[in-house]
């Protein structure tokens, strides 16, 4: 029978594809489908050109999807996969992986290509799991062009102050995005709101992302902490449940029920939210530094691309902040060739490699003597770096094994506040009790 | 007079049932023809200036991205799990359908599996893959598609064989004939037809499958379904929903062709599988 | 060879198959659903007795995941089966003559879930898609489809738009395996079209229109792919299904014992509702 003749040859080809995979070299998962995947690609040829670089310890690399891209990773690492010698590493992921993942030694200036906050995105326990590649942090994306006409529009200010006094009960005046506070942001959303002001040239002032994702909650983590938020204090009491949170949720949840953000922002990521901006109907945002590259593309987004600004995130009473998040490449423990991995690894800490990566459309954070060199070619990196060293933070709880956990508790529990489901005590009462069992 | 009159109205109502069920296909189809430029000044169904930018991205092979093998592996997962069932359910079918063999266990149990969330499955399947060997290939793949399919093979299997005359291998039977004979030389031929409906029924099921190839392949036996989802974000920052749309128009025209060749068959298969079922 | 021997041959493809995929599985579940198990001790679980058990049942989560669920399956599948009922019989006249018109109907249940939920995601976009173009350019309206109030009746709407060609075909085929002599029959007496179809039609359709509600209403109920990549989990977990309950208890808390508790919790419902379906459906033929 036919059939039985395909199976076998179906066997067959199966056995046979096992048996040829086994061939010696570094294999290498990277993040899939962004800038980061070029600058690897970019790295890893230059790596395998090196002639001191041996035939077996040349390296080839795999992305999955993005969709479940976590999920899956967890699941190959926890059953001992040997599909990949390194693999991509988050700041807010290293405690659930590293008990599969081992710890790797850099190359010796490490610390001088990143600097020691940058590199301490990529340890556990103090003890390094990886060479940090990415950084990702919050920029402000707003419309300079709608920014400027209304400073100097000065007939509007008063409605500006009247809107900003009904809704936020403070009157305010329009004011360059750079010395924004939180208030600023907000006041700005609802004046470029079409629904509260009929002459906006927007139809939304902001977008929010709001869809229940712990990516979501990174982006929003900005502003509580300028309130002074954090996830712990010092004791591990958790302190979610605290005035700074109250106010951020406050705030969010004015804009929401004002329909200062589009109706459907619970459904929003990433890309829904860049859709909303670059069709010109959004006047500002918080989002990813990593979108700066398609909205500021005129071929990409050719609506918005040449009045869009960025800057960093508001301030708050308690300062300027912005959630750093951390991209890497760590050694897979029961890797086919852990030591090729490691060399691998130790070679993407240098400054050569950092530069390419950085030329190649990769964002590491650079210490400013290592950006110096390619300042020329990526002026973006430099407020990257400086943004992290001076406005970076990560939340006390932030690297422990639970903390992808805690993010997805809190999207659930304050998408629920936001979109009116639950009051806010109700969501910050279960978010600290599902953060006290989960970061105890 | 009056007739034609009210068959007017039926066609006026199939053809807005048809638009709107239609119409996430139409409106995909449409964007997927569009330049980004158009999709975000014009999201309407209308394309004004047609192009096929977003084909020629998706259809474009590089070492990472690559639709051929993602079509290959798809056919090659689902043609396994298509016709290995027919093979295993085929022999049982007989048993059932004649001697009532399984009623009380076997079949309602296969059967059954049709309502089970076979999510809970997948982390133990993944681990038994691995020490096999069968993890990221399309045989792999391929047999779990085959227990997917599995139930509604076996009753379609065993509403054909209710429908062979009895008398058919009855006859075969005193003539000496060995079970496997009058399976292979005479019932097998008479359920032709419904073993086709079977097979396409379930090759559709299989090609549209999400779940098990996102957890069980990586890189060499990626079916379509999920490397429609690479595609996603292979611009860099976000969806480029140009190319989103065209790569979802690909990923589904294999069924959608095979349904619209071979829609008696599946009329048929729900007749078989429910009106008796 | 014995009648009893020929028969255990004859099944043992099946169960052998059944099993060597499914055997381990299964007995993986009922381990790891009675242990403390978690990713980082996957290969060496350790026994806790029926406590991810009670954990599930003091779960809020889980009930009104629950009840998502069943309101899901049972709303969708009636919808369903009432439009597809109306189309069948409506348009069954104009249908005899032009086959080709099925083809087109049942396209989008041949096309896949995961697949069409990506395409909503596209269409119901407020700035790209182009459904909220038309009704912000016509109606100065743009509706939020995914909000928490309307998500349930937009997951609803698209559920059904996808699947009524299901029941539609289903019930078409029965209504056109109706035998003719019935009708006929009924129309010498002068029977009106309506009397027709509540007294002759509807009777011989009846168990064809329970099956089709049944399984329907099991496809809804177990919903993932369409839902997962629309919302997720929906704000304040207002879309979590049973199933993307039990999927993000197992990757993203990492909380293996309790989706695995639940599983089985749902193994054992399904298996109970099954058997006295099966048992019914049976009887009645009978």
């Amino acid at each position: 029978m036919t059939v039985k003749r395909y199976l076998l040859g179906a066997v067959a080809a199966a056995a046979l594809c096992t048996a040829t995979a086994s061939n010696a070299e570094v294999t290498v998962l990277g993040w899939p489908g962004g800038p980061e995947e070029v600058a690897l690609t970019a790295a890893a040829e230059l790596y395998n050109s090196n002639p001191a670089v041996s035939e077996e310890n040349k390296v080839k690399l795999i992305f999955f999807s993005r969709e479940g891209f976590f999920d899956k990773l967890q699941a190959d690492l926890a059953a001992g996969t040997d599909a990949f010698d390194a693999n991509l590493l988050a700041t807010y992921s290293i405690g659930r992986y590293a008990p599969y993942m081992k710890t790797v030694t850099l190359s010796d200036n490490a610390a001088d290509v990143f600097g020691e906050s940058v590199l301490s995105t990529m340890q556990f326990e103090g003890k390094q799991y990886g060479v940090p590649t990415d950084l990702s942090l919050h920029f402000l994306y707003y419309r300079s062009d709608l920014n400027e006409a209304l400073l100097v529009d000065e007939s509007q200010h008063a409605k500006y102050g009247d809107i900003s006094e009904k809704y936020l009960g403070a009157r305010l005046s329009p004011k360059d995005p750079d010395s924004w506070t939180w208030q600023d942001f907000a006041a700005n959303a609802l004046y470029f709101t079409k629904s509260i002001n009929p002459d906006s040239p927007t139809r939304y002032g902001t977008v929010l992302q709001l869809k229940n994702l712990l990516f979501n909650m990174m982006v929003f983590h900005s502003l509580p902490r300028s309130y002074g938020a954090d996830w712990m204090d010092a004791d591990g009491n958790i302190t979610v449940d605290s005035d700074a949170y109250r106010e951020a949720l406050g705030l969010f949840k004015i804009l929401v029920d004002a329909g200062a953000t589009p109706n459907d922002s619970f459904s929003y990521e990433y890309a829904e939210a860049n859709a909303a901006f670059g069709a010109g109907q959004v006047a500002a945002m918080v989002q990813w530094n990593a979108a700066a590259a398609d909205l500021k593309d005129p071929d990409k987004t050719p609506v918005t691309a040449e009045v869009t600004s960025t800057i960093a995130p508001p301030t708050g009473p308690e300062g300027r902040f912005t959630h750093v998040h951390g991209l890497g490449i760590g050694v897979n423990a029961s890797g086919k060739n852990p030591e090729g991995a490691e060399a691998f690894v130790r070679w993407l800490s240098t400054a050569e490699a950092a530069q390419t990566y950085a030329l190649n459309g990769g964002a590491p954070g650079l210490t400013s003597d290592a950006v110096a060199e390619i300042a020329e070619q990526r002026p973006d990196l430099v407020p990257l770096g400086e943004y992290a060293s001076s406005y970076g933070f990560v939340m006390n709880g932030g690297t422990s094994a639970k903390a992808l956990s805690v993010y997805e508790l809190q999207a659930k529990e304050f998408t629920g506040f936001l979109s009116g489901g639950k009051s806010l005590d109700e969501a910050l009462s279960a978010t600290s009790d599902g953060m006290a069992e989960l970061l105890k | 007079m009056k007739n034609r009159k009210s068959n007017i109205f039926r066609w006026v109502v199939f053809i807005i049932v048809a638009f709107i069920i239609n119409f996430p296909v139409i409106s995909t189809i449409s964007a997927s023809l569009k330049s980004a430029a158009e999709i975000s000044r014009s999201p309407g169904l209308f394309v004004s200036e047609p192009t096929l930018q977003n084909f020629a991205v998706i259809l474009e092979v590089t070492e990472r991205l690559n639709i051929f093998a993602y079509l290959q592996n798809s056919l090659m997962a689902s043609l396994i799990g298509s016709i290995l069932p027919i093979m295993l359910c085929f022999p049982l079918s007989y048993a059932v359908a004649r001697r009532g063999y399984g009623t009380n266990v076997i079949f309602p149990t296969v059967v059954n599996l049709r309502a089970m969330p076979l999510i809970i499955f997948a982390i133990p399947l993944y681990m038994m893959y691995q020490t096999l060997g069968l993890l990221d290939t399309p045989l792999g793949l391929g047999l779990v598609l085959a227990v997917v399919n599995l139930p509604l093979a076996l009753l379609l299997l065993v509403n054909a064989i209710n429908d062979v005359p009895y008398e058919l291998d009855e006859a075969a039977r005193m003539d000496g004939a060995r079970i496997f004979t009058i399976l292979i030389k005479i019932v097998f031929p008479i359920c032709l037809p419904a073993l086709a409906t079977v097979f396409i029924f379930s090759f559709i099921t299989a090609w549209n499958e999400f779940l098990f190839g996102l957890m069980l392949t990586t890189t060499k036996a990626v079916p379509m379904t999920v490397g429609a989802s690479f595609f996603f974000s292979s611009g860099g920052g976000g969806v480029q929903w140009g190319v989103a749309a065209a790569v979802i128009v690909v990923a589904s025209l294999p069924p959608v062709v095979l349904g619209i060749l071979m829609y008696k068959h599946i009329s048929r298969s729900m007749t078989a599988g429910a009106v008796k079922g | 060879m014995t009648t009893r021997q020929e028969n255990r041959i004859l099944a043992a493809p099946v169960v052998l198959f059944l099993l060597a995929m499914l055997g381990f599985p299964t007995i993986i579940d009922i381990i790891y659903s009675l242990s403390e198990v978690s990713f980082e001790n996957l290969r060496s679980p350790s026994f806790n007795g029926g406590q991810n058990f009670v954990t599930v049942f003091n779960d809020a989560e889980f009930w009104s995941a629950s009840w998502f669920s069943l309101k899901f399956g049972v709303t969708t599948a009636f919808a369903e089966c009432a439009l597809g009922l109306i189309l069948a019989v409506y348009l069954a006249p104009i249908i005899r003559n032009n086959n080709w018109m099925i083809a087109v109907l049942i396209m989008p249940m041949i096309i896949a879930p995961v697949m069409m939920g990506l395409m909503y995601r596209l269409v119901l976009h407020e700035f790209v898609g182009s459904l909220p173009h038309y009704l912000y350019t016509w109606f100065n309206w743009s509706p939020a489809f995914l909000s928490r109030e309307n998500v349930f009746l937009t997951v609803f709407t698209i559920e059904t738009l996808q699947w009524t060609p299901f029941a539609f075909l289903l019930f078409y085929m029965a209504y056109q395996a109706i035998p003719s002599d019935m009708r006929e029959a009924a129309a010498v007496d002068g029977t009106r079209p309506w009397r027709m179809f509540w007294y002759i039609e509807l009777p011989q359709m009846a168990p064809t229109i329970a099956v089709g509600f049944f399984i329907r209403f099991i496809d809804g109920f177990r919903v993932f792919d369409n839902i997962f990549v629309l919302t997720g989990s929906g704000a304040g977990g207002s879309t979590t299904s049973l199933s993307i309950y039990i999927y993000l208890s197992f990757f993203r808390s990492g909380d293996i014992g309790k989706a695995l508790a639940a599983s089985v919790v749902l193994f054992c419902v399904a298996f109970v509702i099954l058997f006295f379906a099966g048992r019914f459906l049976r009887r009645k033929r009978a």
